[in-house]
């Protein structure tokens, strides 16, 4: 074989030197942008069959030279289509490539410096564009953005607040204890993505002192920084299998974001508004009150009378949660540059109020990217990014001290008067130790952003020839954020004053400063041998540092009306720091066969200070292969079946122990102002490990009548081992839990996504997508005892962690009192439809997102049962017998009787996630009303969540009062409702 | 082939750089003291911290561990919005091993316990330059408080037991029955006791306000009997309890009855505020006395200050109490670890079976001091015992001994149930990730 291959070589090279020397011809042109006419620089122009390659300048100019007419051209681009044009003789070709629409063609970044097309990609990555991002509507915050739009992922939102708290998992539950949450990438800068509680709340709502110690004050993830009109796509690496090469912070996947980048020629400035407001989704309503019914629950039927005939009965959950937020945002960019030089800047100002008084988001964001050619062979990227946010969150989720607007809500009765007087005077709650009203229109819980996040990198051409060639990417990425939060319970407040054992007043200030750097440099090699087979060599190495620094300082027992924490008689300070180091290198190997085989290996070793030996190497490899069986010989090119690839791909990666759980650290105290030192509940590890994912993906994707219907078909198996789990010890040792890598989990999964271009026709075109997709998870090995953990307990439903079961359970006990499974908070399916219809001027998209099963447990309900005011207390549904009311069963024979099964609820939904209806103003009245002035003027309408379709008791199935991380989904308490949102939208270029 | 040889020099540089700058740093734990700097060296400075810690610590679910026992014992009822359990399972006596009435006062004690033996540990490996006094001494400090906190458990698990011996988290000690486990608990104390004997004068650390009077060897000796002294009593060693309680710091005084030892509380920095305390008249969260605590006073029993008439009764599921709890009057009052009171009544306790008129006269200190008139009833040991629980139920309300009491004199069953599912449980179950 191998003597033949080189006899052909040495043949073929024989017989093309004559043409070399004689029949060599150029062929040039210019490369535009199919929507706009605007110059595509970079794009990669290939004779198709050989290595002999070009790249556009940045008007779009490119020449090449060819050898043997006819010839195919492939043209490509990132985020572009490609486009096969016959030449038969030099010349002129112009092409224009269009936006990736169907994500078929497009090129898609696969490794830390390189890229590859997706019809030769081994692995189902998700591709989401600009449009599909923000294009119909605009999205709340960029991870909510995501839900519905790719598959094998769930996307739930934490809570209503405004600014977000989201948690995205890929293809299940990754990690139990550890970081569950994918890594985010914006132009080579690793983002940090954490959710920081604020000092102050706990102290008040003591939520941390009952049955679980978490805050549960719901913080934003911070990615909800990021601007999503800035965004040109986004990448999804859903496990170890694409995302090894980011070795141990890959396991959970990986958001890779490209941002806007400038084109050379006319400068365009994009300016777009859009108005608009939002609601509740849905609220509980109240329970029918009659007189008799406040005598019989609460003795309270005068008061009932009275309030009833002074007018003054009241819908307090409408009067908390029935405001419509108004929303606005502006957006203004522009883009242009010269041959050597483009930028694209772009400012943007969100605006959104709560649906609650005195909560809201604002946003404004900065951006410029520039691109500078300083020779044909050296370009540097510059991409940097301010952010200013500024929220008010609310006081919601649980408490221990009925404090919670939410708390207060559910004993909150219609009769009671908590209005304030002429001069600000609120009345003492009848019934509760707050008055909402009161709480909500005095305290404050506010954070504030200031965010650079910087990112550079420079591409070197080291070395080209004809088929070969070397190429040094370095970068350099700035990811730094002050958040200050405030936090103040005036002394006013009910649940303030001393005579209510209040703590007269609190202030509290936490400010955290967080820096990531990171920087990595690639030496990139391409060799395209004559027999048709190329190599793409990569080798790098890479470095992360991660420094994160909080300060609390929580005041109490305050000074007149002032707010410094100096102004009280008490002060808590606490400090929480982090400093971790990352070092790793990578090497990959791909081998392309004439784009009918591509293979490719690789491996990443890493090391960090979060290990117990901080300098030894974990390794991380994978190996994938892609079979086009389309383009082999025997295929026939008029088939039915117009593509048809068949995938395999394996890869490892990990996930990093949480900081500092190598260590058993005293927790510091005070007592008769001597400090202490006292143990902690968790006994550290010092020789604790990643966690170690290993996935396994098998796939194949059609393509059928010239395309027009596509199916991307992937099943996948993935089991983390030395799963990191905060085991529960033998609590008579002094320690409640310790860090042990001390399990496997599995997941396995399919996906399936379907597209199709239903009608395309001059006036009207119909694109549509169905994706469908499911995970199921199983513990399969754990090396300690089964432990609860992410809930309250069996007598009101949590989470289990157990051998041979789902990861998800939720257990509590049943109406024998027998611990037994309630749930799983694992859908057994999702599926998304999506839909885009454009006819003539007008264009309609709609996105509508069902989740099958996955349950919940909703404590709301319960809390409000207690109040006495559950809306469907005196319905008869709960009971099995049909025979107790709602409210009496899910206290006495729920948790009095030790029975969780009222509490686990199921949490399907339908909902319209999206729908956007545009027109697009004709240019030639534009050009009637406008000259040349104005291009592109858009107007519409859009919503957010208009239609949602759910049995579950309360507010939204989509709820975590426990924040994003790990298992902690879907436990409801009390929680800041979820909204829709109308929106009128006016665009237009200049 | 064209070379760009500026540019090789650039990856020359750049792979120095890598190659470099590969090799990291030890990590650290940033955010406190390990605990092995203490356990494997302990320093002078570090004792007193150290030791603040497990005073520290020793208030750690004391609010959950009374309430719990004050359900049981029926003295009060806590109603909090926010958790229902404390009006279902814990009044209900159906009660879960694994949730918090179970979990938080058994991890609490375990954890002081664990602070304690890491002082323990270091002392046996120090360095510093303390005297075989300040040894001794601090050994008998440290384990008079472990004894203390290992009572707690086993009044709280009874017959299902506890651990003793826990100083290796991987190699923990068997379970003891209420039995073996105050056998074993009156044996650290006695070897404590004569650690503080030997201790010198002066204790080599700072103690809290809440001990002053018991801050030197020979005073914490005291508090050390009189906690020998509960013990034994437990253990129906009467003439024990006679022989400890004269050293101990008991005072047949109605002066005195406060006199004894204290959590502190405080609302600076990462103190901790008096959790058992709550204002009056509140709707969400409220501790009340069970109704039988006031009908069943003597009229003038000046102890039933230790309530306060609500202005509307609080209700919840069933139960209803129209006095608030009122003991503490602020949330930085301090409670009692151990009071004089008690003491007198286990001296009158001790003494019903060998001398009734002694008895009679510890009764009528505590009647007294509580503005009652003497005790006139029989002097039989049945007449007696029910004297004395009956004072020690208004002396020691609130603070966890009615339903220790009424179990180690087989009356649980005498203890009212106001619903019909309403149970009195004898022990608390063993937390669930025992094994």
């Amino acid at each position: 074989m191998k003597h033949n291959l080189i006899k052909r070589s040495v043949f073929l090279i024989f017989m093309t030197m004559p043409f070399v020397l004689l029949a060599q011809s150029v062929v040039k042109g210019t490369i535009e942008d199919a929507s706009y006419g605007g110059p595509v620089a970079g794009a990669n122009v290939i004779i198709k069959g050989t290595t002999v390659g070009a790249i556009s300048d940045f008007d779009g100019n490119y020449e090449i030279t060819v050898d043997s007419f006819p010839a195919t051209l492939i043209f490509s681009s990132l985020g572009y289509g490609t486009k096969e044009v016959q030449v038969t003789s030099a010349g002129t070709i112009n092409v224009s490539l269009a936006e990736a629409a169907t994500g078929l063609d497009e090129i898609v970044v696969s490794g830390l410096a390189t890229s590859i097309k997706r019809t030769n990609l081994a692995n189902a990555v998700a591709t989401v564009s600009a449009t599909e991002l923000a294009g119909t509507t605009p999205p709340k915050t960029l991870d909510g953005a995501l839900a519905g739009k790719f598959t094998g992922a769930i996307v739930s939102a934490n809570s209503g607040a405004p600014g977000g708290g989201m948690s995205i998992k890929f293809r299940g539950v990754t990690s139990i204890n550890g970081n569950s949450q994918p890594l985010y990438i914006i132009d080579g800068v690793y983002l940090d993505n954490s959710s920081i509680s604020s000092g102050g709340l706990n102290a008040v709502s003591q939520a941390s002192g009952g049955g679980n110690a978490s805050s549960q004050d719901n913080a934003t993830n911070r990615i909800a920084d990021i601007n999503p009109d800035d965004i040109q796509t986004i990448e999804i690496l859903k496990g170890a299998s694409a995302a090894a090469i980011y070795g141990s912070r890959g396991a959970a996947g990986v958001v890779i974001i490209t941002t806007k980048k400038g084109k050379s020629g006319k400068t365009k400035v994009n300016f777009s508004q859009g108005f608009g407001f939002n609601e509740a989704i849905r609220l509980q309503g109240q329970r029918d009150w009659t007189a008799a019914l406040a005598e019989s629950q609460y003795g309270e039927g005068a008061l009932y009378t009275a309030a009833e005939a002074a007018g003054t009965l009241r819908d307090y959950e409408k009067e908390i949660f029935g405001e419509k937020g108004l929303i606005s945002n502006t957006s203004i960019s522009a883009s242009g540059g010269s041959d050597k030089t483009t930028f694209f800047t772009g400012f943007s100002r969100n605006d959104e109020d709560g649906i609650v008084k005195n909560t809201g988001y604002k946003k404004s964001s900065f951006r410029l990217n520039v691109d500078h050619r300083f020779t044909e062979n050296v370009k540097l990227a510059l991409n940097t990014n301010y952010i200013t946010s500024n929220a008010d969150r609310g006081f919601f989720n649980n408490d221990n001290t009925g404090t919670t607007l939410g708390v207060a809500l559910t004993a909150t009765r219609p009769w009671d008067f908590l209005l304030p007087d002429a001069n600000g005077n609120y009345p003492d709650h009848p019934n509760n130790s707050s008055n909402p009203l009161q709480t909500r229109d005095l305290m404050k819980n506010n954070e504030r952003v200031n965010r650079f996040i910087v990112g550079g990198s420079l591409d070197i051409n080291v070395y080209r020839n004809e088929n070969s060639s070397l190429k040094l990417v370095s970068k350099a990425g700035i990811d730094t954020y002050t958040l200050a939060a405030t936090v103040i319970f005036p002394k006013e407040l009910q649940f303030q004053r001393p005579d209510q054992g209040g703590l007269n007043g609190v202030s509290a200030v936490s400010t955290t400063t967080n820096k990531n750097a990171n920087y990595s440099t690639f030496l990139v090699h391409d060799w395209n041998l004559e027999n048709d087979l190329s190599f793409n060599t990569q080798l790098g190495a890479t470095n992360e540092q991660f420094s994160r620094n909080i300060v609390r300082v929580v005041a109490t027992d305050l000074i007149a009306s002032e707010t410094n924490v100096d102004q009280g008689a008490n002060q808590t300070v606490t400090q929480d720091r982090l400093e971790q180091e990352d070092f790793g290198f990578f090497v990959q190997e791909s081998i392309n066969y004439q784009d009918k085989l591509i293979g490719t290996i690789g491996l990443r070793g890493d090391k960090s200070t979060n290990n117990g030996d901080v300098n030894k190497l974990f390794y991380y490899p994978k190996a994938s292969l892609a079979v086009n069986l389309n383009n082999f010989d025997f295929w026939n090119e008029d088939s039915f079946l117009s593509r048809l690839k068949l995938r395999a791909a394996y890869g490892e990666a990990g996930t990093f122990a949480v900081f500092g759980s190598l260590y058993t650290i005293y927790a510091s105290t005070l007592i008769d102002s001597n400090v202490g030192i006292a143990v902690p509940l968790t006994r550290g590890n010092p020789n604790i490990l990643p966690e170690r994912q290993k996935e396994l993906e098998l796939g194949f994707d059609l393509g059928l009548i010239e395309n027009r219907l596509s199916l991307e078909f992937t099943m996948y198996k993935k089991n983390v081992d030395d799963l990191l789990l905060l085991a529960n010890t033998q609590p008579s040792s002094g320690f409640s839990t310790k860090w042990e890598n001390a399990g496997e989990l599995e997941n396995k999964g399919v996906e399936i996504a379907l597209n199709a271009s239903i009608v395309q026709n001059d006036d009207f075109d119909w694109n549509a997508g169905l994706n469908w997709w499911k995970n199921k998870s199983e513990m399969v090995r754990m090396d300690v005892p089964a432990y609860n953990t992410g809930g309250f307990g069996t007598s009101l439903g949590t989470f289990r962690i157990e051998e041979g079961k789902s990861v998800t359970q939720i257990v509590g006990n049943n109406v024998d009192g027998d611990l037994v499974q309630l749930g799983n908070a694992e859908p057994d399916f999702q599926m998304s439809l999506s839909n885009n219809l454009n006819y003539k001027d007008f264009s309609l998209s709609f996105l509508w997102h069902w989740k099958k099963g996955g349950d919940n447990v909703n404590l709301t309900k319960l809390l409000s049962d207690f109040g006495g005011t559950s809306a469907d207390y005196d319905d008869f549904t709960v009971d099995p017998n049909g025979q107790i009311k709602n409210g009496d069963y899910r206290i006495n024979n729920g948790i009095f009787a030790g029975n969780a099964t009222p509490f686990v609820e199921d949490a399907s939904y339908l909902r319209l996630r999206e729908i956007g209806l545009y027109y697009s103003v004709p240019s030639s009245t534009l050009n009637q009303w406008f000259g040349e002035a104005i291009s592109n003027v858009k107007i519409g309408f859009s919503g957010n969540n208009l239609i949602n379709i759910f049995d579950y008791n309360s507010y939204d199935p989509e709820v975590s009062n426990f924040g994003g991380n790990g298992l902690s989904t879907g436990v409801e308490v009390t929680p800041f409702p979820s909204s829709k949102r109308y929106m009128f939208h006016l665009s237009a270029q200049f | 082939m064209k070379i760009l040889k500026q540019y090789s020099i650039i990856v020359l540089f750049v792979t120095a750089l890598v190659v470099t700058s590969c090799e990291l740093d030890g990590g650290e734990s940033l955010n406190g003291a390990s605990t092995s700097s203490i356990s494997d060296d302990l320093s002078r400075g570090e004792l007193t911290q150290a030791l603040s810690g497990v005073l520290s610590d020793m208030r750690v679910g004391l609010a959950t561990h009374t309430d719990v026992q004050s359900i049981f014992g029926r003295e009060y009822y806590y109603f909090t919005s926010s958790d229902p359990r404390f009006e279902g399972d814990v009044v209900v006596g159906n009660l879960d091993n694994n949730t918090f009435y179970t979990t938080t006062p058994w991890s609490a004690r375990y954890a002081t316990i664990k602070d304690i033996n890491l002082i323990l540990e270091g002392l046996a490996n120090t360095t510093a330059d303390f005297s075989a006094e300040e040894i001794s001494a601090t050994k008998g400090v440290l384990n008079t408080l472990k004894a203390h906190e290992l009572l707690m458990l086993s009044d709280n698990q009874n017959d299902n037991g506890i651990r003793v011996d826990v100083a290796d988290p991987e190699n923990l000690g068997e379970f003891l029955n209420r039995s073996a486990a105050l056998t074993a608990i009156s044996e650290i104390l006695a070897t404590a006791a004569t650690d503080l004997a030997a201790g010198g004068t002066e204790l080599p650390f700072n103690l809290t306000s809440g001990y002053d009077g018991f801050d030197t060897p020979a005073d914490f000796l005291k508090f050390n009997k009189g906690l020998h002294a509960r013990v034994e009593m437990y253990r129906g060693n009467s003439a024990a309890v006679l022989t400890l309680l004269e050293d101990s710091f008991l005072e047949l005084s109605t002066t005195s009855i406060n006199n004894g030892i204290y959590h502190t509380f405080s609302l600076s920095g990462a103190d901790l505020s008096n959790p058992l305390f709550i204002a009056p008249n509140q709707e969400a969260n409220v501790r009340v006395a069970h109704s039988s605590f006031v009908a069943d006073a003597e009229s003038g029993d000046n102890r039933l200050n230790k309530v306060l008439l609500r202005t509307t009764p609080r209700q919840a599921s069933g139960l209803v109490g129209a006095y608030d709890v009122a003991i503490y009057g602020s949330n930085t009052d301090d409670v009692p670890v151990m009071r004089n009171e008690e003491l007198i009544l286990l001296y009158a306790e001790a003494n019903i079976t060998t001398s009734p008129s002694t008895a009679v006269s510890a009764i009528n200190i505590i009647r007294s001091a509580a503005g009652l008139l003497p005790y006139v009833g029989a002097t039989t040991p049945e007449a007696l015992t029910n004297e004395i629980l009956k004072q020690r139920r208004y002396s020691l309300f609130g603070e966890a001994h009615r339903w220790v009491d009424m179990r180690r004199f087989g009356r649980l069953s005498e203890l009212p149930n106001d619903r019909a599912t309403d149970n009195v449980p004898s022990a608390v179950p063993v937390p669930a990730n025992e094994n």
